[in-house]
């Protein structure tokens, strides 16, 4: 909390929008246990604990809907101003964002049962695994940089974005190899080409974390800011 | 992603800002007691600029430089320069009679003369005879209560007394009786601080609409009130001039963590 | 030294009793005074009351009725010689009588009289001891019966506050029935004098010369006093007097006043404010002897000048010098009134433009104007009671005469005229001094009335 040294003199308040980071961690942290469990779900074949990811989503859009209204009541009841009006509506997105993430792990377990593990070679599932990895590297990289307000590694994220995208590319021809070679094939790499464009997206909505924690330190706008040359990607 | 920038700057440069008064190195002495240190502070015309900062922080005493009601207080001592449309107002060769009644001033609370509505309103024109004939003044009155959103409901009862009406009837009594003597800017100390929400309102509306005509100057210990009725919010400090900047930069992004204590209501 | 004795026994009494309500409520506490509803200190309050007040009471009964029992007592002593006495007689005797046996020296009397004198002596000295007895019963019975009641839950607070409020009720009382009693004696003393003096010939009559009135019984004394207690020239003289003197007062004052508050610096305030309300503590026969022997001759000097007659007493004169002494009434108050305008309205005419005597001609005088004119007629009250200035400075006679120049004469000093020197209380001369009495507290009682109406006129709408 670099920007905020100072408590607030109303020190519900400051409970508040203490909590307010809270819940984004726990939440945070449920989403990531969610896309690992489902990427271990979908490279293990294990019908259960897909199914158990799946169920695991209603929390995290529990969790949205709580932060939601935590911040409503914030801003109704304090009138929040600068740092603390940026802390609760950039909350808002991030809770918004992960919530998409945790739809995303749900898409993937969901796919487990349509997937014939018997014919897809291992290869497969370790494009797979390594994007899921990245992305989640991704999630914890941007929550880091919402709690830990730093627009560094906010920037770092962004940056990373394009590592994302480019093993996206990369497992999407190699996916299209494997189809070409078999056309039995097909299926279950469209099933796994679709698991890998989800952990893509996941991966931008990471950087839409990353971007609500830039506004959230600096007060402005992550793209508005790399336009004009006021920051640099790379 | 550059219409969505567009969109959001536009409001922050309307056409050219055309600078009604400055202050320049603007330092209030009360006795050996230093009130105000350099301040700078330009005032755009036809914009609301608001004042804010803790109690005790000069705000008040900026707002009375600005039409030297400070010459009222003998201990007090302004240097440094103050300038409306480009002249001096310090100068020898100004008259604060006139001066004020170009800066017309509104008070905290609301402070009625003990006369009747109407004589309240012909107050400021009577004592600079600006009106030829009883007709002309009837005009300027009835004019002045309109522009002031009273109009409709004294004009049954202009000759009663100023004070018989509700609180927030009075400050806007006080606003029309600061613009019937046609001032170009209109200082306000805290127009609201005695006002309930609507009373309330109903001033940040007419100060809305009376930007039309005249450059406002409001003090304000709300922030809400700030964010809502002014373009520029100036915050002060134990008489420094911290910050200055578009309303809604100060309110979102203030660059001067002193700002962000004070309007996030943090011990500074 | 029996006062003293008297006040020690008042202070051990209500010491003690005091003492024993305080210790009782500690002692039903077992040690523990903050289970007592109220403190320790209210029970011994209440005991003191409850056992004072009773015998406050039977004094004060006592005082007022003792001597018609001992008027009672002696008369039936003195038998046949006595009653042959008319009442009104009888009554004057007995008068003398009660005084020369209150006094320590009694000279010459007549045999009936020494038996009236022992006989008022016996009663006190055979009632005293009685009374004492009495008292002290009181004291203590009151005392124990509040005493007896004391309990952890007794309420001795509330008994104590409704003593207070009654202390209270009692004193405003006190001021109330004075006033009245002081109203009623004006009007059945002025009865008596319209008896002798018909009512409209003494408020309607020009020639004032009560020095020639005639004193008998006769069908024409009416009518012969009626033409000597004509009041309108004292009347005249009065409002000439205290007219000068206001409009001496009023402008000099009301403009000190807003020096004062508007315009002086604070150290100047601070000087000059205090050295006005000298003013107002010099004596007035001070400032009698300076209107006559120093402003008469100098308006004298400078009317002959300029070739009017100024006569050496003059109502110019004491009007000018009674218009100075009133002076502080109306700047100092007026200075509290017009301090007392906010600050917010002089801000805000001044926010408007307008210099600072146009802020006070046209919002601080019309805001004050209330608490001005409560001024003004408290300082025409001030004037009308005024005598000694006029007794010095405007002479005794009684002109009927609007010229400034002459010698004229108010009510005051004419009530003072006819009480000192030696004359029997009922006479018509003595009784006219209770008839002016009337009317003056009359006029002040309307002015006053004005000025309250003024002021809640004004009140409703500036405040
Ligand atoms: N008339 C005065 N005499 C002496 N000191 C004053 C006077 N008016 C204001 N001050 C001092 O100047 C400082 C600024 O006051 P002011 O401008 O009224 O503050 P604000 O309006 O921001 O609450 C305060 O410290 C106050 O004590
Ligand atoms: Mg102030």
């Amino acid at each position: 909390m670099a920007n905020a040294s100072n408590e607030h003199i109303v020190s519900s308040y400051e409970d508040e929008l203490t909590a307010l980071t809270r819940a984004i961690s726990e939440m945070g942290g449920m989403v990531e246990v969610a896309i690992t469990n489902a990427t271990q779900a979908l490279i293990r074949v294990d019908h259960d604990l897909a199914k158990q990811t799946a169920k695991a989503d209603k929390a995290v859009d529990d969790m949205q809907r709580y932060i939601d209204e935590k911040a409503v009541s914030m801003i109704a009841r304090r009138q929040p101003m600068a740092g603390d009006l940026r802390h609760i509506v950039s909350a808002i997105h991030v809770a918004n964002d992960l919530e998409r993430i945790g739809d995303i792990a749900k898409n993937l377990a969901r796919r487990v049962k349509h997937i014939d593990s018997q014919r897809v070679s291992k290869q497969l599932y370790n494009g797979i695994r390594h994007m899921s990895d990245l992305a989640l590297a991704q999630i914890k990289r941007s929550l880091d940089s919402f709690t830990l307000r730093d627009a560094n590694i906010a920037l770092d994220v962004c940056r990373r974005d394009d590592e994302v995208d480019a093993l996206y590319i990369s497992l999407f021809r190699e996916f299209l190899t494997y189809m070409m070679e078999d056309p039995r094939n097909i299926t279950d790499c469209t099933h796994l080409l679709f698991c890998a464009k989800n952990l893509e997206r996941a991966g931008d909505h990471a950087t839409n974390i990353a971007e609500a924690a830039y506004y959230l330190k600096t007060g402005e706008n992550l793209y508005y800011d790399i336009e004009s040359g006021k920051v640099q990607l790379n | 992603m550059s219409v969505a920038t567009d969109i959001l700057h536009t409001n922050v440069q309307t056409g050219k800002e055309t600078i009604k008064m400055s202050g320049q190195k603007v330092c209030v002495h009360y006795g050996e007691k230093q009130a105000l240190f350099d301040v700078d502070l330009d005032i755009v015309a036809n914009q609301v600029i608001s004042l804010i900062g803790p109690s005790g922080c000069g705000k008040s005493t900026f707002l009375r430089c600005l039409n030297r009601m400070n010459d009222t207080i003998d201990i007090c001592n302004v240097s440094g320069e103050i300038t409306l449309d480009g002249q001096d107002i310090y100068d020898k060769a100004i008259d604060v009679v006139e001066l004020r009644a170009r800066v017309g001033m509104v008070f905290q609370k609301p402070n009625p003369f003990p006369k009747s509505i109407y004589e309240n309103v012909a107050y400021g024109p009577r004592i600079h005879g600006m009106t030829r004939s009883k007709d002309e003044l009837d005009e300027l009155v009835t004019s002045s209560l309109r522009r002031a959103g009273l109009w409709q409901e004294v004009k049954d009862r202009l000759d009663q007394p100023g004070t018989s009406l509700s609180g927030g009837q009075q400050q806007r009594l006080c606003i029309a009786r600061a613009i019937a003597t046609k001032p170009e800017v209109l200082l306000m100390d805290e127009p609201c601080s005695a006002l309930d929400p609507i009373a309330t309102a109903i001033i940040e509306e007419l100060i809305d609409e009376l930007r039309e005509n005249f450059t406002i100057v409001i003090v304000t210990h709300s922030m809400q009130q700030a964010a809502r009725v002014s373009q520029k919010t100036a915050f002060f400090h134990l008489g420094k001039l911290i910050e200055e900047g578009p309303t809604e930069q100060i309110f979102t992004n203030p660059h001067h963590k002193k700002t962000q204590d004070y309007i996030t209501g943090r011990i500074g | 030294m029996q006062i003293w004795l008297t006040l020690l026994a008042v202070i051990v009494a209500v010491g003690g009793l005091y003492y024993a309500g305080r210790s009782r409520a500690f002692a039903v506490t077992n040690g523990d005074a903050t289970i007592l509803h109220s403190n320790p200190a209210f029970h011994g309050g209440m005991v003191v009351i409850s056992g004072m007040l009773p015998a406050v009471f039977v004094l004060l009964g006592w005082t007022i009725f003792s001597r018609y029992f001992a008027d009672a007592s002696v008369s039936a002593l003195l038998g046949e010689e006595f009653n042959a006495l008319s009442e009104l007689e009888q009554g004057a005797f007995l008068r003398s009588a009660f005084g020369l046996s209150q006094s320590q020296q009694i000279g010459d009397v007549s045999s009936l009289q020494n038996k009236a004198i022992e006989g008022y002596s016996a009663f006190f000295a055979s009632t005293t001891l009685i009374l004492q007895l009495v008292l002290a019963a009181l004291i203590v019975g009151g005392g124990y019966l509040a005493w007896r009641q004391i309990r952890t839950d007794l309420r001795a607070r509330q008994f104590v506050e409704r003593a207070v409020s009654f202390a209270l009720i009692a004193a405003s009382g006190v001021a109330i029935l004075t006033t009245l009693g002081i109203v009623l004696s004006l009007i059945f003393e002025s009865i008596n004098f319209f008896q002798k003096v018909p009512f409209f010939e003494f408020l309607f009559g020009t020639h004032w010369s009560p020095q020639s009135a005639f004193e008998g019984v006769g069908s024409d004394t009416a009518h012969r006093n009626s033409e000597v207690f004509g009041a309108i020239p004292i009347f005249a003289g009065t409002l000439l007097i205290t007219t000068i003197a206001i409009l001496v007062a009023a402008p000099v004052g009301l403009m000190s006043a807003i020096y004062l508050s508007d315009y002086a610096t604070p150290n100047v305030r601070a000087i000059a404010k205090p050295m006005l309300e000298i003013l107002a503590g010099i004596p007035t026969v001070v400032y009698g002897f300076f209107a006559a022997l120093t402003v008469a001759p100098f308006l004298r000097n400078s009317g002959e000048s300029i070739g009017l007659s100024v006569s050496s007493e003059s109502a110019l004169a004491a009007g000018l010098v009674m218009g100075i002494m009133i002076i502080p009434f109306v700047s100092s108050l007026s200075d509290d009134v017009i301090n007392s305008v906010p600050q917010s309205l002089r801000d805000g005419s001044a926010g408007l433009g307008a210099t600072k005597s146009e802020t006070i001609r046209r919002v601080i005088l019309p805001a004050a104007l209330p608490g001005i004119v409560s001024a003004l007629m408290l300082a025409i009250s001030r004037a009308i009671g005024e005598t000694m200035i006029v007794v010095m400075a405007a002479g005794l006679s009684a002109n009927l005469t609007a010229n400034p120049l002459e010698a004229v004469t108010t009510v005051t000093v004419q009530i003072v005229t006819l009480l000192v020197g030696d004359q029997e209380f009922d006479s018509a001369k003595t009784l006219a001094a209770f008839a002016l009495g009337l009317v003056l507290f009359c006029v002040t009682l309307m002015l006053n009335i004005v000025a309250l109406r003024v002021i809640q006129k004004y009140r409703e709408q500036y405040d």
